[in-house]
């Protein structure tokens, strides 16, 4: 695998460095900016991908449900390793999080609300909540290019908070007229072959 | 008890599939179901375990665990941890499956004119699945002036400086503790 590739004629990672790495990011990552973070480790530092091979994967997961890391780490395990790269490099990932979280849960509940912990988490919920809030800013600037985006957002919102409808029937109800008003189209006509922009 | 972690299963497999633009548009449903629907848990709970899962490092998504750890809480320690592995692997899987097996077909999709298209067409959804998040996380956290001041400082921070969110997190929490406890 990848020895006719000329930028890239290194041997593929050894499972367990794969697993050391996504282990790493596991518990490194946070947030927005992850996937630059990402390319900055698997691509610039590791060379274990060229731009070539990491970015039709990044188009690949931002366009799939689920979270773009997750998604990453088992499209570069399988391009790595194969199948079995794939597994361990979501494992890994996953792992830690998983374990450290799970800490914190039982920490939760086992401290129960004393003054002291509701103090705490009420300085956490605001911060996680003005941190929501970006997002929801950061997304807004990528998705709003017309009036019609606003219509889109108020309308799965309401789906959601009003109508009380769970997010796959949402999904099912908006991302066909959403598609429809983003279809490919030269002028007023709808061509499919052609990659013309709106 | 079976049935707990059936229900875990049917739900985080599905969001799962759902989840386009990340894990956090499937926020609100997973607080439907676990709150409304199943009563695993308070509004309180489920926002305190939201806001955990975001203060510790790892994919934004872990409160999946959290949910399902709760979920089996009374069933005794193991089935916890039992309930959370269930929970984490079904919101993790069924996606994870889908690139592995899409990408087998990237090559031949990736310069469609509708792959723009698709990608233009999920923003504004998951924009709107993100604000009906934050309104449920809102309605719970921001019950006071300190509150207020603290979610609108983090808002600023994060949109405006290029802090680290745990620690962010980490700081509101201690200066909340310092000043309310």
């Amino acid at each position: 695998m990848g020895n006719q590739e000329a930028p890239n004629p290194k041997e593929p990672p050894a499972l367990w460095e794969l697993a050391a790495l996504f282990a790493f990011i596991g518990v490194t990552s946070f947030g927005g900016g992850l996937t630059a973070y990402i390319r900055r480790l698997v691509v610039s530092q590791k060379r274990w991908l060229t731009d070539e091979e990491f970015l039709p994967g990044l188009g690949l997961v931002q366009l799939l449900p689920g979270a773009n890391v997750v998604g990453l780490s088992v499209y570069i395990g399988n391009h790595l390793r194969g199948p079995i790269g794939s597994i361990v490099a979501l494992t890994s990932m996953i792992t830690p999080p998983f374990i450290l979280v799970c800490c914190l849960g039982f920490l939760y509940f086992h401290a129960g609300t004393t003054t002291d912990t509701k103090a705490l988490l009420a300085g956490v919920t605001a911060a996680a909540c003005g941190l929501m809030a970006s997002m929801v800013f950061e997304a807004g600037q990528k998705a709003i290019k017309g009036i019609f985006d606003v219509f889109l957002i108020l309308l799965t919102f309401a789906l959601v908070r009003v109508a009380h409808l769970h997010v796959p029937y949402v999904i099912m109800i908006v991302a066909p007229i959403a598609i429809w008003w983003h279809r490919p189209r030269t002028g007023k006509q709808k061509v499919e072959s052609t990659g013309a922009e709106q | 008890m079976i049935r707990t972690f059936l229900q875990l299963a049917g739900l985080f497999s599905a969001l799962s599939l759902s989840a386009f633009g990340g894990g956090k548009v499937v926020l609100p449903s997973m607080h439907q179901a676990a709150v409304s629907e199943y009563a695993w848990m308070t509004d309180q709970q489920f926002v305190d375990l939201f806001s955990i899962s975001m203060a510790a490092p790892g994919p934004s998504m872990m409160v999946v665990s959290l949910v399902g750890l709760k979920a089996c809480l009374s069933y005794g320690f193991w089935f916890a941890i039992l309930g959370a592995f269930i929970a984490t692997v079904a919101m993790f899987v069924p996606s994870s499956i889908l690139v592995f097996i899409a990408g087998k077909w990237w090559d031949s999709w990736e310069e469609s004119p509708w792959r723009r298209s698709i990608q233009q067409a999920i923003l504004p959804i998951s924009t709107g699945l993100i604000l009906a998040a934050t309104w449920i996380i809102a309605k719970t956290s921001i019950h006071s002036i300190p509150t207020v001041i603290m979610a609108a400082v983090a808002l600023a921070l994060m949109l405006f400086t290029k802090i680290n969110p745990v620690l962010m997190m980490g700081v509101a929490g201690a200066i909340s503790w310092f000043f309310l406890r």
